[in-house]
């Protein structure tokens, strides 16, 4: 059995901007770390989060459901998604789903950080 | 006069010889083993004095802190002389106290000093033929264990090849010198079952051989009795383990064929991976497991082909891969992977093929380092209609006139993440096939999101209902049919909107489908025998 290791851990990069580094598979069971990190993040004041894709192995259609859900909540306190380091294929899939519309996608995290 | 021989038995050359023949003509009260082996270590400096000082040496006033001169002079050694042969020290005379309980004369030394030098010479003569008798006697031992080993594993090879029709199978095993610890069997199974078992003891000689008798009785005792491969390996493990002489292993691939249908399914303990040649190429037969008898509770990954018509597959060991030429450098996996892929006939040509590269490879002169063995399988090309085990390839293709065939046929047990493991499975087909990368990673994600779906809306994620997948190939195309319990009532959700998700007017999930459409060419859905189906269909 695959057994997914999963880690994502929140890293302040600016005193209201974090970075999310995500490593493993975002799928349904992702969800406590996913928003675990989140709360991390805006409890050490971020209002801009950086997804860091860089580290994510895989991501099905749950994951997806999970980004929505996060996208929801930062919608609501008026904070910022960007994401980074998405392979062409996951880069793809958010175009499919118009996410990439809603979080604004960058090769890399100095891009991103960039856009901060 | 009392003569005492004393041979040093030094740490370092190997050939000491035992128990000399020496001149002997100590008094019947003297001590009976007159004639002793006394281990001088090469730190104890009478060593280096020996070799220096030629001549006798008197005992009484040597100055030496050597631990060995203090034992000779509590035997009472008075006199002692260097036996040397060609300059190395083969032995040493000595001398106890005078019986006349005089001092020794220098005559005395002088006669002790002629008689060492002509001692030595017959000394070292008789310590060569000792060593040479050993020699022989070691030699022939050593020939005699190698026929024993030789014959317990001839007995043990099978001595026959299962006549199968439809089928060809054919083993080669040609053993090393020194005979390693290669075996194969065949067991039938009855109901067209057939099993196949491949293995490689460690070590050579009657150990490994006797290892290889225990293991194949044990194998062929949980064969007959279980009846999935990983659950044969689990229980050989289980039982050899507690008998397994420390650093001894064996490696093991055990696969049952369906001779019927071609399915193959496989488990295997750490032995190397066997080479399936099919449409698409060749492809590297994987089931992850630790070799036999090196810890308990060990649980075997199980994984299934089937073979097409015309499909072969080659069993083999380490002796052939590994095998060296006069440069060192070694056959290797991928000369043998692109050697099986390359040759479309299994059986008798595929194994002389594969001879006369090994020939070619070694150059002559070559000296077998291990074992070779090899067991090619191979399932006879179509001649008319064949019988199938699984709905997937009963049907009448309706998508073209092409003739599809199958690559592979899984069963994934219904278990959350268990979309990975079809994932994994199919996309290495495709890979094998030459899908262009970001092609694959579309395929796998369609691939994943339909046996997510039928694991979970078809099946609920029950044990007993697997997700059941075909995978097979035209000229143009690959399709992956995805099989469930279910009646595919899911495919009517709305199709998804971000903008409604993000209001609230949609749940945040429902993706799947709409990405399984959108990442490859054609989406079919349908029922066949009484199971849900869906079929992804990518040009190749």
């Amino acid at each position: 059995m695959t057994s997914a290791t999963l880690s994502i851990t929140a890293r302040p990069v600016r005193t209201n901007a974090s970075v999310l580094d995500i490593r493993g598979d975002i799928t349904a069971s992702a969800e406590p770390a996913l928003m675990g990190a989140y709360a991390d993040a805006v409890a050490r004041g971020a209002q801009t989060i950086v997804l860091n894709f860089a580290g994510m192995e895989y991501m099905n259609s749950s994951g997806i459901g999970l980004l929505v859900t996060l996208l929801i909540r930062a919608n609501r306190a008026k904070q910022r998604l960007l994401a980074c380091g998405l392979s062409a294929h996951y880069r793809q899939i958010l175009d499919l789903t118009r996410l990439s519309d809603a979080i604004a996608i960058y090769d890399d995290e100095a891009d991103a950080l960039r856009a901060v | 006069m009392t003569t005492v021989i004393q041979r040093f038995r030094r740490a370092f050359g190997r050939a000491a010889p035992q128990a000399p023949v020496a001149p002997e003509r100590a008094r019947a009260a003297a001590s009976a083993d007159a004639v002793r082996n006394l281990d001088l270590t090469p730190s104890d400096p009478l060593l280096g004095y020996l070799q220096r000082t030629p001549g006798v040496i008197d005992f009484q006033n040597l100055r030496l802190a050597s631990p060995m001169v203090e034992r000779l002079r509590a035997e009472g050694v008075r006199l002692a002389v260097p036996l040397l042969s060609q300059g190395a020290l083969i032995g040493l005379l000595t001398l106890g106290p005078r019986r006349s309980e005089q001092d020794y004369t220098s005559d005395d030394h002088t006669l002790l000093g002629n008689l060492a030098s002509q001692a030595a010479p017959a000394l070292r003569v008789a310590q060569l033929v000792r060593q040479q008798q050993l020699e022989a006697r070691e030699r022939e031992r050593i020939a005699q264990e190698l026929r024993v080993a030789r014959l317990i594993q001839q007995t043990l090879l099978p001595r026959s090849v299962p006549d199968v029709a439809g089928w060809g199978i054919t083993p080669y095993y040609e053993p090393a010198r020194e005979v390693g610890g290669d075996f194969y069997d065949f067991i039938e199974l009855g109901d067209g079952q057939l099993g196949l078992v491949i293995a490689d003891v460690t070590d050579k000689g009657v150990p490994a051989a006797l290892v290889m008798a225990m293991a194949r009785s044990i194998l062929r005792a949980a064969a007959g009795r279980l009846d999935s491969p990983g659950a044969v390996l689990e229980r050989t493990n289980e039982v050899l383990y507690p008998d397994m002489p420390p650093n001894m292993f064996v490696t093991c691939l055990y696969a049952i064929l369906d001779t019927h249908s071609g399915r193959l399914r496989f488990a295997n303990a750490g032995h190397d991976l066997p080479y399936w040649h099919h449409a698409g190429g060749v492809s590297e037969l994987y089931a992850r497991g630790m070799p036999l008898g090196l810890m308990p509770g060990m649980d075997y990954e199980e994984s299934e082909i089937v073979l097409a018509p015309g499909d072969h597959v080659l069993f083999y060991s380490d002796g052939l891969v590994e095998a060296h030429n006069a440069e060192r450098e070694m056959f290797s996996f991928d000369r043998l992977e692109a050697l099986v892929g390359a040759h479309a006939d299994g059986g008798q040509p595929l194994v002389d093929m594969l001879l006369g590269e090994l020939a070619s490879f070694t150059g002559s002169g070559w000296v077998q380092e291990d074992d070779i063995t090899l067991v090619a399988l191979g399932r006879e090309a179509a001649s008319g209609n064949e019988p199938r085990s699984y709905p997937a390839t009963q049907t009448v293709d309706e998508h073209s006139s092409d003739t599809w065939q199958t690559l592979a046929e899984l069963e994934i047990p219904s278990l959350p993440d268990n979309e990975r493991l079809a994932m994994e499975q199919v996309g290495a087909i495709a890979c094998d096939l030459g899908l262009a990368p970001l092609r694959l990673e579309r395929l796998k994600t369609a691939v994943a999101e339909t046996t997510m779906n039928a694991m979970e809306h078809g099946n609920g994620y029950r044990a007993d209902q697997p997700v059941r997948i075909s995978v097979r190939r035209s000229e143009t195309a690959l399709a992956v049919r995805v099989y469930d319990y279910g009646a595919g009532g899911e495919i009517a959700a709305d199709e998804p909107d971000l903008d409604a998700k993000l209001a609230g007017l949609q749940t945040a999930r429902g993706w799947g489908l709409h990405l399984v459409r959108h990442m490859v060419d054609e989406v079919q859905m349908g029922s066949e025998d009484g199971m849900h189906m869906v079929e992804l269909i990518i040009q190749l």
